[in-house]
């Protein structure tokens, strides 16, 4: 197991947001979270990496547990520098280049080498089809190649798993497709993802497993092809029925 | 009376000399005024334990009493904290061997750590939550998400506060008269003491710090213009800015 969370729980003042999760993600595995809006998936994904401190359970991740009771700062770091994100909003620096963005972390974190670092984010602009780009400010770019650049930035930082919140949310239709070519890919070279995601294609096609959350609990868990056609549990079906409105119109 | 224009321009011309004397005391307490400035603001905004409370305190009571006040306060009360220090610690220096135009660059870099601390601060708030956090996602310590994300993006929003700061502290060099340092206005002041030409020498005056101030307006026009050309717009979403 690479990421083992016990028994997380979350509360915003009277909001208890998450009930004791519980979830170990494999090497390599791709995973991804579905569930109605207020379920509590994008809290989970940022109490792996702690930018949500947990109120309690453990966070193991490649070795490392931390208790979320009494988070140490220093483990907080350690446990952050083996983890990426990638976020809805994209959230690039804004005042440095597409490629300085990619290079940053490797840089000021990993303190790699810029040469090195400069390389391969080379390589990596060069993955997500961003070469030409490089030197372009945020601003310079669209919403689809802001996030190409954003997995770009998680992928430079050699991380345990990538946690994507959300990375199609915020983009214009067709701005979607590009960005899953790249999560594709991404998943291909065996990189381990939880993706928070409303892109059932994504789920359907790429994802080892699909989780389910409602109300704070994983309701069900499953390959993708059991959950998209067998689901056990009502409340997923009923979910499911809503977001893929192309089955409900069949005729 | 009629105005005396050969004098004011002669006045011009000796005053010019003294330009220097005003554009140091407006610099040396713009880079102590700024550091204080940013340190205060860092302080209020991580509401830091023990300092926040004296911080709050100097920028309340800083903002809410007169310039020309705090050049006499540090006049007059630094000498007798310093001989009384010396007195204690054994020292030979006494508070008469200090520089005069030392005190002014201590009250103004007082003053000006005030209203920059706010300048600064709004400059803080004004940088992406999101980008702070997707600093820390990649592993970063709070000192580094401060030093490579947050002061870089701060400084352009609060560049043109700050270019205010400086014009008003180079207005506020003028003080430095008060307390007889030779500068621009202190000088013109001496020149028309033989002839009572005040007005004509005050102009001249005038137009000499008038021309500073356009200078200064000039050069961080420019820096803005830079700096903006490559952050876009800072404290716009990136999604909007697309």
């Amino acid at each position: 197991m690479n990421v083992i969370l016990k028994n997380i729980q979350k509360s915003f003042g009277h909001n208890h947001v998450l009930k004791g999760i519980d979830l170990g993600v494999e090497n390599g595995e791709v995973v991804t979270i579905l569930g109605p809006s207020g379920s509590g998936k994008t809290t989970l994904l940022r109490c792996i990496n702690m930018l949500e401190y947990p109120d309690s359970g453990t966070i193991t991740i490649d070795g490392l547990t931390v208790d979320a009771t009494r988070p140490h700062k220093k483990n907080t770091l350690r446990l952050r520098q083996k983890t990426a994100m990638v976020f809805q909003l994209y959230n690039l620096f804004s005042h440095k280049t597409a490629l300085e963005n990619i290079t940053e972390g490797p840089i000021v974190v990993q303190k790699i080498p810029k040469k090195q670092a400069i390389e391969k984010g080379e390589q990596l602009l060069d993955l997500v089809g961003l070469s030409d780009k490089a030197s372009h400010y945020p601003h310079q770019l669209s919403g689809g190649q802001q996030q190409r650049v954003g997995i770009a930035r998680a992928l430079a930082l050699n991380p345990e798993v990538i946690l994507f919140d959300e990375p199609t949310s915020a983009l214009d239709p067709e701005l979607v497709g590009e960005v899953l070519v790249v999560m594709k890919k991404v998943a291909r070279e065996g990189i381990t993802m939880i993706v928070v995601t409303h892109e059932m294609s994504f789920a359907r096609d790429i994802a080892n497993r699909v989780i389910f959350m409602e109300n704070g609990v994983i309701v069900e868990q499953n390959s993708p092809g059991e959950i998209f056609t067998n689901a056990k549990e009502e409340r997923t079906r009923a979910f499911l029925k809503r977001i893929t409105p192309e089955y409900a119109y069949e005729i | 009376m009629a105005f005396d224009f050969p004098f004011m321009v002669e006045a011009l011309f000796k005053l010019m000399l003294k330009i220097p004397i005003s554009l140091e005391i407006t610099f040396v307490s713009l880079i102590f005024g700024f550091l204080i400035g940013v340190a205060v603001a860092l302080i209020r905004i991580y509401r830091v334990k023990i300092l926040c409370r004296p911080a709050d305190f100097y920028v309340s009571v800083i903002r809410g009493t007169p310039m020309l006040l705090h050049v006499y306060t540090v006049y007059l009360g630094i000498p007798l904290m310093f001989d009384a220090l010396a007195k204690y610690a054994g020292w030979s220096a006494r508070s008469k061997d200090i520089p005069t135009i030392a005190f002014i660059f201590i009250a103004l870099s007082v003053n000006s750590g005030a209203y920059m601390s706010e300048t600064v601060r709004s400059g803080i708030l004004a940088v992406q939550k999101g980008e702070i956090e997707a600093g820390y996602s990649v592993g970063m310590t709070t000192m580094q998400v401060l030093r490579r994300i947050v002061l870089p993006q701060a400084l352009v929003v609060c560049l043109p506060n700050l270019c205010n700061s400086i014009v008003s502290l180079l207005h506020g060099s003028a003080l430095a008269s008060f307390i007889g340092v030779s500068e621009i206005t202190n000088t013109a002041n001496m020149l028309a003491g033989d002839n009572w030409k005040f007005f004509e020498s005050f102009v001249a005056a005038a137009i000499l710090y008038w021309g500073c101030a356009i200078v200064i307006e000039q050069i961080m026009g420019y820096l803005e213009r830079k700096m903006a050309r490559r952050c876009g717009a800072p404290g716009v979403p990136a999604s909007s800015a697309a």
